[in-house]
């Protein structure tokens, strides 16, 4: 038999996408669902426009958040835990620098239970003392422990010199900003934010039409008010910004990137092809460089971070100290080859098989489905965006990429740093 | 409920096929009954070693990758101190791609001098990242070995010490492919929208020809039974004080599997949970604290562990730990309690078995256990566990003189 030729294979035909039913709900509230769910599970994610960047005192938007449970005069935060818990429910905290809000996981058999419970605690929070306390020691410490990490030291340092202090994506918080939350802080975010907020509801499950009208009674309650931000216009510091030295530390991590376009920008689709060859996936040239070639690390990549007002395009690795520089160096030696070289054939084709196979396991049952259509929402693209995007994969060519690599990967562009 | 089918090829090869007709993928697993445990005790890190070199290219495949992205898949590997698992997901309609490279990594590998070479740095690089780098990232290294005297489980995956990656040699690769990566000693696992006749016709096609190589007899050192108390303390430049405090429990196929889990599920699995409240919430002794089983396939540990507040003392912080556990030990739970813990299992396990390649794992590991019929009553068990049932279980197992303690104390 032959088993040096590959076996045969073809492209993944064009996907199969579903869209979520839409729902409106009470004040101009919309609920997205999906409910072709084979099994009993049902998710349920609601969100605010309430991220960190909406908060004017550090540390708030967390805060808030994270104790929206936390009790009030007849039942305790551990009292909440323990029913949501003692239904099968699962409560997850989300927060970014834009978005903010909770995923629920339960059964259909007790999912209109935990809502139940969810909502009555989230209508009634006091934020109690003693549960405050309890969130700023255990808060602080987990800091404290993120803060000895070599990638954080240097993504905190990174995204200053990409946005600067005075863009709401540029900050971080300190130790200082966990001793000044105060309760009150939270009391006055949790009422413009949340309760005079607008909710969005993305429900995956084979749920009755109590559990619809459930949803709609309570976002009956809601009194939808505009939120202001400042958001601060972005403004890079390029070239080698600092090399923060870290006593002990065996690796260094390595952050090398710019402020990049968002998603509805033309070359967005093209240039995640280019961003896929240098350092999107295994078989990328950055890996197959810096790991498969020199062994100078356990991983490398490269990836667009896509935000509501800004992205950047971010190159991160953690290396020996001993061979951080020559890892710099092979960096720039690839973005040059990408510029100076036409991407062969080959290779060509090897990505675009492989985004095509990844499209498919990206879209792999309906939570999947559901994730597909909220980066559709919240980054405001057309319905036609995953139709749209595995089109420009195909149509993409080699002279394309080598005029995005020139256009948007020139050296002096670039920020650096390292800690470690 | 988890539908397969099983045979075998005569060469000694289980397989397993899966369904799923709702997914356009496939998933084609093959787990190799090798871990961490038969090592060598002066060249640990071999196992996982090994695995990294799987993908430096086989017999007639100078690149095991390329081709797989070729047809759109993707794959990844794991080593653990029972077993190594690969994983390759494709397009349904490439499945073949996987069988071609999986099949001729079983047959025989390339033995290139380059691979080892950059896969020790690689490995290097994974040790410093994940152990050394890290604040606690080096418990596990030294707790290990307080807590086994004698089985191999006293090393961990990743290896005892850098220098036994440093000294690995071609010989030493050649020796422990032949000797675990055998047809005998691997179970392939083929899930997806495929069909049976499909799949007995492709693993004969490629795996048929492999030859049975000896078996391999597992025969390494039983740990025997801990009957004094241990204690390692290693100072660290960490931000806070930690306790791991570890009790020897039954392995993963003994009856204590499932009692253990429920049990440290109530003791610190949630915010809802015993320590969590009241050392967290109500004492705030602590800013972290969690209870889980290993799970190992054998001598199995229950965990305990977590990050002391500043003001506390490592005897206060087990004083009241110990509370918790005497009140286990000693008065039987409220049935709602239990209800509860079975509960959050009923939920996550439908949403685990959503993942096709969850699904395709999890029958791989059932058959290395030999239970793969048991894989559909994994609910039964939790729910027929009773509240006797948990307290016999903690008067078992946690004994003051049967307990492991290391602390991480903060380097002044």
């Amino acid at each position: 038999m032959n088993r040096v030729a590959a076996p045969e294979y073809t492209q993944p035909e064009s996907l199969a996408i579903q869209f979520p039913e839409e729902v409106k709900l009470a004040n101009g509230i919309t609920l997205y669902w999906l409910k072709d769910v084979k099994d009993d599970s049902v998710k349920l994610d609601i969100e605010w426009c309430s991220g960190s960047k909406y908060q004017s005192k550090k540390l708030v938007a967390n805060f808030t958040n994270k104790l929206i449970l936390s009790g009030n005069e007849n039942q305790s935060g551990p009292e909440i835990a323990e029913r949501i818990d003692f239904y099968g429910g699962y409560l997850q905290h989300e927060l970014d620098r834009d978005h903010a809000g909770f995923v629920i996981y339960g059964l259909r058999e007790n999912i209109g239970n935990v809502f139940e419970i969810f909502t009555e605690a989230f209508g009634s929070v006091t934020f109690p003392e003693n549960q405050f306390e309890k969130e700023r020691s255990v808060a602080t410490m987990s800091f404290k422990i993120e803060s000895k990490k070599v990638k954080n030291i240097c993504q905190r340092r990174f995204i200053k010199a990409i946005f600067g202090e005075a863009s709401v994506y540029g900050s971080s918080a300190t130790e200082t900003d966990f001793e000044n939350v105060q309760i009150n802080d939270l009391k006055a975010y949790y009422q413009s934010a949340y309760q005079e907020g607008k909710p969005v509801l993305f429900l995956v499950g084979n749920v009755d039409e109590a559990f619809i009208q459930q949803l709609k009674i309570w976002t009956e309650t809601f009194n939808p008010q505009p939120l202001a931000y400042a958001s601060g216009e972005p403004l890079q510091e390029k070239g080698r910004i600092a090399n923060i030295v870290v006593s002990d530390a065996v690796q260094s991590a390595v952050r090398v990137g710019r402020l990049m376009f968002r998603k509805t920008h033309p070359d967005y689709f093209k240039f995640q092809v280019l961003n896929t060859i240098l350092g999107g996936y295994f078989g990328s040239r950055l890996m197959a460089n810096i790991r498969e070639d020199k062994g100078y690390t356990y991983g490398i990549g490269s990836d667009i971070s896509v935000m509501e007002d800004a992205a950047y395009f971010v190159i991160s690795t953690e290396v020996g100290i001993e061979v951080r520089e020559q890892t710099i160096q092979e960096i720039f030696k690839e973005i040059e080859r990408l510029q100076t070289e036409l991407v062969s054939d080959e290779e060509l084709l090897k990505v675009k098989n492989y985004l095509l196979g990844e499209f498919l396991r990206h879209a792999n049952g309906p939570i999947a489905m559901m994730e597909n259509f909220k980066n559709i929402h919240f980054n405001k693209l057309p319905h036609t965006y995953y139709t749209d995007f595995i089109h420009a994969i195909h149509e993409t060519t080699a002279a394309e990429l080598q005029d995005l690599a020139v256009k948007y990967l020139q050296k002096d562009d670039l920020s650096v740093v390292t800690a470690g | 409920m988890i539908n397969y089918e099983e045979f075998k090829l005569e060469n000694g090869l289980k397989v397993i096929f899966h369904q799923d007709k709702t997914t356009p993928l496939a998933v084609v697993n093959v787990l190799y009954d090798v871990g961490a445990r038969d090592e060598d005790e002066q060249r640990t890190g071999f196992a996982h070693l090994f695995e990294h070199l799987m993908f430096g290219g086989s017999k007639n495949i100078p690149n095991f990758d390329t081709p797989l992205q070729m047809a759109g898949g993707e794959c990844n590997a794991f080593t653990s101190n029972d077993i190594t698992n690969y994983y390759d997901t494709v397009p349904a309609q490439n499945i073949e791609t996987a069988f071609w490279l999986e099949s001729d990594r079983m047959l025989e590998l390339a033995f290139t001098p380059k691979s080892l070479e950059v896969q020790r740095g690689v490995v290097i690089e994974e040790f410093k990242q994940r152990y050394l780098n890290q604040p606690y990232g080096d418990v596990w290294l030294n707790f290990r070995p307080l807590i086994y005297k004698n089985h191999p489980y006293k090393w961990a995956t990743i290896g005892k010490e850098i220098e036994h990656i440093e000294k690995a040699t071609m010989e030493d690769v050649k020796g422990f492919f032949f000797k675990h990566y055998s047809p005998q000693n691997a179970i392939l696992v083929v899930g997806g929208n495929v069909e049976l006749n499909d799949v007995k016709t492709l693993t004969e096609k490629w795996f048929g020809p492999i030859p049975a190589r000896e078996k391999y007899v597992r025969n390494i050192p039983s740990e025997p039974e801990q009957s004094e108390a241990r204690e390692l303390i290693i100072e660290r430049d960490v931000p806070s004080d930690a306790l791991y405090m570890a009790f020897r429990m039954g392995d993963r196929t003994s009856d204590e599997h499932y009692i253990g889990d429920l049990c440290s599920d109530i003791i610190a699995g949630s915010k809802s949970s015993r320590l969590y409240n009241r050392l967290i919430v109500e004492e705030k002794k602590f800013t972290s604290i969690s209870a889980y089983i290993t799970g190992s396939l054998e001598a199995g540990l229950f965990v305990i562990s977590g990050h002391l507040n500043k003001e506390t003392t490592f005897e206060e912080a087990e004083a009241f730990i110990w509370e918790e556990l005497d009140q286990i030990k000693s008065e039987m739970m409220d049935p709602n309690e239990l209800t509860k813990v079975k509960n959050k299992h009923k939920t996550s396990k439908v949403f685990s078995e959503q993942n096709l390649l969850n699904r395709v794992m999890n029958i791989a590991f059932f058959e290395n256990m030999g239970l793969l019929h048991d894989i559909n009553n994994v609910l039964t068990h939790y729910d027929e566990i009773t509240a006797e049932d948990i307290r016999d279980f903690s008067q078992r197992i946690f004994a003051p003189n049967k307990q492991s303690v290391l602390k991480v104390k903060i380097k002044k």
